[in-house]
């Protein structure tokens, strides 16, 4: 290993204002941030990568759930929309969200793109135009199929329930190189098997020469006339956020890949830029999720395992997709229902538990982000439309069948309405003959899109699908704010997918 | 008349909230007394003593657990998880618990009045009632877990595991410190992860044994 001939500055390094001359300065550490940089500083260009949050390292991280999120989520996790109140995440860290999700990795299912071309005037986004830019970023990372070493019975028990009902499923791919079953991807995996942003693409950004400055918020993308010309913003303290030295980046290009909740506040706040269609900070989407805790008769262990290790994309047509599930039980037992002992009874079959979920494709349910007074924490409304609803109930349906295929005793649906257990497959029959109503559902607000959309119509969409703005020659944003529509599979492979050719592009046209 | 009714009135509001609270037993620099008094009275209603796990809410120091987080926490978070504590150690005055002295503030019901108000709040018809019943218990389900006798009952408690050192360890220092801190080279790197398997039954993180400090 060579020293790095680029430059990472973290907080306690700053003492005075600041000015940085680069070709491309990249916002936002995330998966679509540390590809662009990589993939630009590998093409010969002087980069700069910027992210508010500060590097980890597992020395750092929380065990316990709810202090792991308060310092490495925006809002310390508690983040929710308005509207159906739904609680969402956003990572601020150096990596981004890699450091805590749980590394699954899907291409976009081939009809999602062909919908997308289609319905958004798109030429070239296809499955087959997008292969190889998965491919190159499924190499660099290890992308592939979770080892069943490693499954644990939690991932297993998915399996045989969906063998037992004749439902495909497999082994969900991840970005993880020696996994041990810990199931700690949510708190940040101890073992550096996950490969996150902040070990891989970065690390690497910096052999090429890219300069990483932490703990900086872009608060304005500064312009002139139909040119950008840089980003310029505030130091801030870690955890705190308390601003101190004033610095700009001047460059030649912007790449905004904040996240697709921040990325349309900072456009906002640079006097509402690239929003000639109106498009900034709408058709918000999410993949709520919802899921069901399963009762075996023998232990199940679910202590061991790979955080997500299991999926089936059976259903993908019908509007979801399933997986199992692991978190710090703090934040399982969060769903559970009752007060006081009948509560700690259920809490004391946590060893006899899975967790499986359901992430729902309900694009008619939209939402918008906008800018509050201070700082990059939007302003989220969003509602579950109800034709989106049954949508939800199919796929707590099909996990109540899949539990009791697999061997459940009981369930616990956690939906208001609903007995708090349920025991048999035909008890469970009231999942689809009760009248869901979307206030019924705890659901999660898992991965966030379409906040400057693509669209091949400059009146319909915020940047064209190579991801530049419509508006601004050199203004380019690359996270997954630029999907048109959800994906309906975990979109973080796609998101560097599309990140992956978009650096290609813009490397050409520097 | 009227202003001397109003007068009462206020001086009742007053007394209800600010008056009456025992100072908690240890100190509590983020939360109001009243506050303490509230999350150590839901903790313990949420957590009774006994039964299938043995740490009550009290125990598992509920209430010192949320004041770290109240620390941690963004100012508007705070300010949101104050609202939730006082809406439910005084809703008792919109939604009484059941008996004559169904009216009190949360924290001077008895045991089962507690749990019955937390109970309406939870199967509410209204969204609006179970949401806050559901971030209540959130907060505390999250303090009862951290306490490690709660996941050692349960053999949930993290594994013992030692990072491998790699080439971002090389790289970024301890949050708030200099890079100069940074005291490995390349010749500390270790090798990978290697993908074997945890067994089950390894031993756990030092920070959850039972002898820890």
């Amino acid at each position: 290993m060579t020293d790095p001939a680029g430059d990472l500055r973290v907080y306690a390094e700053y003492d005075r204002d600041f000015t940085e001359e680069v070709d491309v300065v990249v916002v936002g550490s995330g998966p679509s941030g540390a590809v662009v940089a990589k993939e630009l500083t590998d093409a010969g260009k002087r980069v700069a990568l910027l992210e508010e949050g500060p590097p980890f390292t597992p020395q750092e991280y929380e065990l316990d759930g709810a202090l792991s999120m308060a310092r490495t989520m925006r809002e310390g996790g508690l983040r929710a929309t308005r509207g159906t109140v739904m609680p969402t995440m956003q990572a601020i860290a150096l990596g981004g969200g890699s450091l805590v999700n749980s590394a699954i990795c899907n291409r976009a299912p081939e009809f999602v793109l062909d919908r997308w071309c289609t319905d958004f005037e798109l030429d070239h986004t296809t499955l087959s135009d997008l292969d190889p830019h998965y491919d190159a970023v499924g190499a660099f990372l290890g992308i592939a199929p979770t080892p069943e070493n490693v499954q644990g019975e939690r991932n297993l028990g998915f399996k045989r329930g969906c063998d037992a009902l004749g439902y495909s499923s497999e082994p969900c791919q991840r970005n993880v190189r020696g996994c041990r079953g810990s199931g700690e991807c949510f708190t940040g995996c101890r073992m550096r098997a996950k490969q996150s942003m902040d070990i891989t693409y970065i690390p690497a950004a910096l052999r090429g020469g890219a300069r990483v400055l932490t703990s900086v918020r872009v608060e304005e993308v500064r312009t002139d006339g139909r040119r950008v010309l840089g980003v310029s913003g505030r130091v801030v303290a870690p955890f705190t956020g308390r601003p101190s030295h004033r610095f700009r980046v001047n460059a030649r290009a912007v790449v905004l890949a904040a996240g697709c909740m921040a990325t349309p506040v900072i456009l906002q706040k640079s006097g509402n830029l690239a929003n000639r269609s109106g498009q900034v900070g709408e058709n918000l989407q999410f993949h709520p999720g919802v899921a069901i805790m399963g009762v075996f008769p023998d232990p199940v262990h679910p202590e061991f395992g790979a955080t997500q290790g299991y999926q089936s994309r059976h259903f993908l047509r019908d509007g979801f997709k399933l997986e199992t599930l692991w978190a710090p039980p703090a934040v399982l037992a969060v769903r559970m229902p009752g007060s006081g002992d009948a509560f700690k009874r259920r809490l004391a079959q946590i060893p006899h538990a899975a967790i499986w979920d359901a992430i729902a494709s309900c694009s008619r349910s939209l939402g918008r982000v906008r800018a509050r007074r201070s700082g990059l924490d939007p302003r989220l409304t969003w509602t579950l439309h109800r034709d989106d609803v049954p949508i939800l109930a199919k796929a707590l349906w099909t996990l109540a069948e899949i539990f009791f295929a697999a061997g459940a005793r009981s369930i616990v649906p956690g939906v208001h309405g609903i007995p708090d257990e349920l025991h048999s497959r035909s008890e469970a029959e009231i999942l689809r003959t009760h009248p869901l109503k979307a206030s019924d559902v705890v659901s999660g607000g898992n991965h966030a899109f379409c906040t400057t959309r693509m669209h091949g119509d400059p009146t319909r969409g915020v940047v064209d699908e190579d991801g530049k703005c419509h508006d601004y020659e050199n203004l380019w944003i690359a996270d997954t704010g630029i999907f048109p529509r959800c994906p309906s599979v975990n979109p973080m492979w796609t998101g560097m997918a599309l990140a992956h050719r978009m650096a290609g592009i813009l490397a050409e046209r520097l | 008349m009227g202003w001397i009714l109003i007068a009462v009135a206020l001086a009742y509001a007053v007394a209800r909230v600010a008056f009456g609270y025992r100072a908690p037993e240890s100190p509590l620099p983020c939360l109001t007394r009243g506050e303490a008094a509230f999350l150590a009275a839901a903790a313990d209603a949420t957590f009774p003593s006994g039964g299938a796990l043995p740490s009550s809410g009290r125990d598992a120091r509920v209430p010192a657990y949320i004041n770290r987080l109240l620390e941690v926490s963004h100012p508007r978070m705070r300010l949101q998880m104050r609202l939730l504590f006082f809406l439910l150690e005084h809703g008792t005055l919109f939604f009484p618990a059941p008996g004559i002295s169904g009216f009190r503030r949360f924290s001077a019901l008895t045991g089962e009045q507690r749990v019955a108000v937390l109970e309406g709040w939870g199967s509410s018809r209204y969204w609006q009632r179970r949401l806050v019943f559901t971030s209540l218990r959130a907060l505390l389900t999250l303090g009862y877990f951290a306490h490690p006798p709660v996941l050692r009952a349960l053999g949930l408690a993290p594994f013992a595991l030692r990072s491998p050192i790699c080439e971002a360890d090389l790289l970024y220092p301890r949050i708030g410190a200099h890079p100069s801190s940074i005291a490995l080279t390349s010749a500390d790197l270790t090798p990978a992860s290697d993908g074997t398997p945890i067994a089950l039954g390894a031993p756990i993180d030092p920070r959850y044994a039972e002898n820890a400090p």
